[in-house]
C-alpha cells in the first residue's frame, strides 16, 4: 500500500461488519481533532481498533496540513509514545481518549 | 523598531487558550500567572526521558515582530542560560538553536549570523515553520522528552 492510498483510507470502507470502532480525540498544536472539530475536517478520528497508529498520524497531519516531511510527528497518550506500527487495540485506546500529536521542527 | 507591550500582550492572549489546551493535554505546566503588559514572560515546565525537570522562560518583548527570547532557567527563575539548566542535545553555547528563539541570532550574540530576525517565521532546516506559542511548546516538549541528562 503506498502512502497516498494509506492517506485516503476511510474507516467505513475498511472495517469488516461488526468491527469495533473507537472514536477519540487528538490535540494538535493547530487545534483539537474530534468528531465535531474542526468543523470543516474531511476526516474524523473514528477507526476500527485494528488500525495502526501510523494511519492516525497520517490522517491528523492531513486534517491540519502538517505537510512537511522533515518534521517529526509522534502520537502520545500522556507520557506514552504510541509506536506507529502498533494498532489502536494494542494500546487499548477507548472512546473519548485524548491523544496528543507532538510536532518537532527541523534542526539548525 | 519595536512593538508596544499592549499589542504584544493582546497577541499572546489570543494564542494562550490553544497553548493552554495543548500543554494540558500533553501534561505540561504552562504558567502565565504573572503575564501582564509590564511583564511579558511565560514559563513552561518540561520533563526529560529520565524524569528530570527543566524550566523554560519565554520573554515576549516585541512579539510578534520578533520572536521571543527562549531560555532554560532555574525553578525560581533567578538563574538563566547556564549549561546546567539545559538538557543534553541543545546547542552548547548554550542555546535553543531555532528561529523562534531570539537568542539564536548572530545580531543578539547567538550562533546564527546567517539568520535575520525579521525572517523568524521561516522553517528551521526543512521542517515545519514554528511560528506560534503552541508549536514552540510542542517542539520543545519533543526535544526535551527525548533527551537524557543535563548539558553539564
Amino acid at each position: 500500500m503506498n502512502s497516498q492510498e494509506t492517506q485516503d483510507l476511510q474507516p467505513q470502507e475498511t472495517a469488516p461488519a461488526g468491527a469495533h470502532i473507537v472514536r477519540f480525540r487528538v490535540q494538535t498544536p493547530r487545534g483539537l481533532w474530534s468528531m465535531t472539530e474542526p468543523k470543516d475536517a474531511t476526516k474524523r478520528p473514528e477507526y476500527p481498533v485494528s488500525t495502526k497508529i501510523e494511519q492516525v498520524i497520517l490522517d491528523v497531519r492531513s486534517v491540519f496540513k502538517f505537510v512537511e516531511q522533515d518534521s517529526k510527528y509522534t502520537l502520545l497518550r500522556g507520557d506514552e509514545i504510541l509506536e506507529p506500527q502498533r494498532t489502536l487495540a494494542s494500546y487499548k485506546i477507548e472512546d473519548h481518549t485524548l491523544l496528543v500529536l507532538s510536532v518537532q521542527g527541523g534542526n539548525a | 523598531m519595536s512593538i508596544s507591550a499592549e499589542v504584544t500582550f493582546e497577541t499572546l492572549k489570543r494564542e494562550l487558550p490553544a497553548a493552554a489546551d495543548y500543554a494540558a493535554a500533553a501534561g505540561l505546566a504552562l504558567d502565565d500567572a504573572s503575564l501582564t503588559p509590564q511583564n511579558l514572560r511565560l514559563h513552561l515546565r518540561l520533563i526529560n526521558a529520565q524524569g528530570e525537570i527543566f524550566h523554560v522562560e519565554f520573554d515576549w518583548a516585541d512579539y510578534p515582530l520578533y520572536p521571543p527570547t527562549v531560555e532554560f532557567v532555574s525553578a525560581d527563575h533567578g538563574e538563566r542560560g547556564t549549561k546546567r539548566l539545559y538538557p543534553q542535545g541543545f546547542h552548547p553555547t548554550p542555546c535553543i538553536c531555532m528561529r523562534y528563539n531570539r537568542k539564536a541570532y548572530g545580531e543578539r550574540g547567538g550562533p546564527h549570523a546567517d539568520w535575520r530576525l525579521l525572517d523568524w517565521r521561516l522553517p528551521t532546516g526543512n521542517g515545519i515553520a514554528i511560528d506560534t506559542l503552541c508549536l514552540m511548546i510542542s517542539d520543545l516538549h519533543s526535544k526535551v522528552r527525548q533527551s537524557n541528562g543535563r548539558m553539564t
